[in-house]
């Protein structure tokens, strides 16, 4: 960072000359060093999924450090990052969720749900005295005015997009290769089948434990306990946790594709020899 | 036949606040205007029908026989007004101005729903100052035609068709026998018509044109009858 | 002109006078009786669906019992859009105990118990009444206690709060007119191991000599009830048979040779 360390990364409130506020990739670096949070929109849900790092043995890490809230009936949100900033966010995703609907009378939808958040996040990238959030956010929403499910994510520096699956924290690049390989993206459907050839969210749950074990380096990587929740027609479209036993089912199922695929390679490699 | 107490008049007939003045009217200060009305609305498969009568009086003199008692929240949903022509006007001001603000956050035409919250919330929240009996109908991609009533205390109820104002007491008869469900957009209005125009041959609060408007998701058709060509009266029986 | 959190007028504007301000407070959309009773597995209540405009029976159709969480319900006599005000307040508390509450997943987290809701509806209620603003209500509140860990315990719960926060538990509960009427013959009937028909069948006695007795009440009715496994379920509005062909009714007894009559 060639004007790092000449003062304009002090605050958010300046640009550096070549038109950068280093807070903001600062804050970004702080996600890219935490556990991934992947993000699949399926045929018929979302499925939400965090790998939390267990950081000390005696930690209860059934119940404590969530990464991933409810912020209404029909909305989740998965963060990463510093998790204490993530739990602003979510704070505030719930406020703007029930002020919305004390005002209306209808249930936020997704797209101002996140506009919302970014909006906040924004802010705290506009002023001297604040410092960006170090959170990445993932929400999964569900509107049931349009029948429509949507997954966005919002970035440190307050962008949010809207997509077909997405990843933060690290290995985001990798995972984020390995989604396109996935059926998730309807325009991308080369039968032309629409819909009916995109994935489920059962396949999601197992697509997305296969990613993660598949980054994941036992050797170097601390332990960890992967959260998931999804939002789907089997929940009522209902924001809840992934059953466990379906998260364990899925982690063997990720396991031994992955063992099966390292077997096959080792077997080329002998056949090359 | 009722049997009770009740029947010895409560208030000295003479009493100023209660003069000659139903019971939407009594609370009014003395000068300010109310409409002393009949409205109406219907919902059918694709739409609703609103209808209003187009008197505002103050006391007994009538200061205004050709009003529009029939005002446009967003493209899509209406509402018809009643009590207070200040409050109503008013309200319908701040529930318009939210609506706009909505459909241009959210992208999407707001839903009938949404518009009769927002009124609901002003009307409940602000009872003790407001006086106004409102019906919020229209039409929206989700729901299709729908009508909310909310009347006085600030409820909201949602229902196939709503009347309201002074002259809605004298067609209760004829609309509950006459109303059934699944109507079409002609069997509607001419029912709003005639209803209409028999509230106002009873009410002296209710008087001069009709005034209707017919909201589906191709658009919005106001229409117009004279006084001297209304389905019934004003003379009648 | 906000559209803030804060609670609603009074139930009416003041009337002008000329000394000062009559603070002459009354419901304007008003539901009358709610009945509740215990039976062997829960709570049953039950109330007509009749919401009255001063004396004119202006909505037809409209629900008083209200479910405000999977184990507890609510049923509201009343000034109705204090009702629907303070329903939108239990439900929204709710929500965000389900948002906030310590697990992913729904079955490891307990909602409000019906105690927790009817304590917290007396604070709300005497907080109203202590501004000389009530919300012109009685809330019936039905569910189940609560074991120590928060589970949900065998022993039903029913509790009522009035407009002025006054609470109490009973077996059997009336609110309004019903507490004139129908009280008394559910307590006459009342036993702790009622079948379910057989509590409905109490109730829907008791609803039908409501109608002939409450110039506000209906023959549409709903009923709603709480158990423990199958959580809340309220009915469709139904109607209820009546009665009019009594020897007496049918032969006339005002005409000339009778001994007259009302």
């Amino acid at each position: 960072m060639a004007s790092s360390g000449s003062g304009y990364d002090l605050s958010s409130s300046t640009f550096s000359p070549d038109g950068r506020i280093f807070q903001i990739e600062y804050a970004s670096k702080a996600v890219e060093n935490a556990g991934t949070a992947l993000g699949l929109r399926c045929r018929d849900g979302i499925v939400l999924a965090v790998e939390k790092p267990l950081q000390h043995k005696m930690l209860v890490s059934k119940t404590t450090g969530r990464r991933i809230h409810t912020v209404d009936e029909h909305a989740g949100v998965a963060i990463t990052g510093f998790v204490s900033d993530g739990r602003q966010i979510v704070g505030r995703a719930r406020d703007e969720a029930s002020n919305y609907f004390e005002t209306y009378g209808t249930k936020i939808p997704a797209e101002v749900l996140a506009n919302r958040i970014s909006a906040y996040v924004h802010y705290f990238t506009l002023h001297g005295a604040l410092r960006p959030f170090g959170a990445t956010t993932l929400v999964a929403a569900y509107d049931p005015a349009t029948k429509e499910h949507s997954l966005h994510m919002v970035e440190p520096s307050g962008v949010s997009y809207e997509y077909y699956g997405c990843a933060a924290g690290r290995g985001r690049q990798p995972a984020r290769t390995e989604m396109e390989k996935l059926s998730i993206n309807p325009k991308h459907q080369q039968g032309g089948g629409g819909d009916m050839e995109l994935i489920d969210v059962q396949e999601g749950v197992k697509q997305l434990a296969k990613i993660v074990y598949t980054l994941y380096d036992a050797s170097k990587d601390k332990p960890f306990e992967l959260e998931m929740s999804w939002l789907c027609e089997a929940t009522e479209w209902k924001h809840v946790g992934v059953p466990r036993e379906f998260i364990s089912a899925a982690t063997e199922w990720a396991k031994k594709e992955i063992e099966e695929a390292e077997e096959e390679d080792d077997d080329d490699e002998e056949m090359e020899e | 036949m009722s049997y009770n107490a009740a029947m010895i008049p409560r208030q000295n007939p003479l009493d100023d606040a209660y003069a000659g003045k139903s019971a939407e009217t009594r609370h009014l200060k003395p000068g300010e205007l109310s409409t002393g009305t009949t409205i109406m609305a219907i919902s059918f498969s694709s739409g609703v029908v609103l209808c209003a009568d187009s008197r505002v009086s103050t006391g007994s003199y009538v200061a205004n026989r050709a009003s529009d008692k029939i005002s446009q929240l967003h493209d899509h949903i209406w509402c018809c007004r009643s009590g207070s022509a200040a409050d109503t006007q008013a309200l319908t001001d701040y529930v318009r101005h939210y609506l706009a603000q909505l459909a241009v956050e959210t992208g999407r035409p707001p839903e009938v729903k949404v518009a009769a919250h927002l009124m609901r919330r002003l009307c409940y929240e602000n009872k003790d100052h407001l006086m106004a009996g409102v019906i919020v109908g229209g039409w929206d991609p989700v729901s299709g035609g729908s009508v909310y009533n909310i009347p006085l205390g600030g409820a909201c109820i949602s229902m196939p068709f709503a009347i309201g104002g002074s002259g809605s007491t004298y067609i209760y008869g004829l609309v509950d026998s006459e109303f059934k469900e699944n109507m079409t957009r002609d069997e509607a209005l001419a029912l709003c018509k005639k209803a209409v125009s028999h509230a106002m041959a009873r009410d002296g609060s209710s008087g001069g044109i009709i005034r209707t408007c017919v909201v589906t998701e191709e658009g919005n058709v106001k229409g117009y009858i004279s006084g001297n060509t209304l389905p019934y009266g004003p003379a009648g029986w | 002109m906000s559209l803030s959190l804060q609670a609603g007028g009074s139930a009416t504007r003041a009337l002008p006078s000329a000394a000062g301000t009559t603070h002459t407070t009354s419901p304007i959309t008003t539901g009358t009786s709610v009945l509740a009773v215990k039976y062997r597995s829960g709570v049953l209540l039950a109330a007509d669906t009749l919401v009255s405009y001063g004396s004119m029976a202006k909505f037809k159709n409209a629900r008083r019992l209200l479910p405000i969480n999977s184990r507890t319900l609510i049923g509201g006599s009343g000034e109705y859009s204090d009702l629907q005000s303070v329903s939108d307040l239990l439900k929204r508390n709710a929500l965000e105990d389900k948002c906030t509450a310590d697990s992913l997943y729904e079955e490891e987290n307990n909602e409000e118990c019906a105690k927790e809701v009817w304590s917290y509806l007396r604070a709300v209620m005497y907080n109203r009444r202590s501004k000389m603003n009530p919300l012109w209500n009685d809330i019936v509140v039905a569910g189940f206690k609560q074991n120590d860990d928060g589970t949900t315990s065998d022993e039903p719960f029913l509790g009522v709060v009035d407009k002025i926060g006054t609470a109490y538990e009973d077996d059997v509960l009336a609110t309004g007119f019903g507490g004139y009427i129908a009280l008394p013959l559910m307590r006459e009937k009342y036993r702790p191991d009622m079948e379910e028909g057989e509590a409905r069948a109490l109730l829907e006695d008791c609803l039908r000599i409501l109608f002939y007795r409450d110039c506000r009440a209906l023959n549409r009715v709903q009923i709603a009830k709480v158990t423990r496994e199958g959580k809340v379920l309220v009915s469709e509005p139904y109607e209820l048979d009546t009665f009019w062909d009594f020897k007496g009714f049918v032969d006339t007894k005002a005409g000339l040779g009778t001994d007259g009559g009302w």
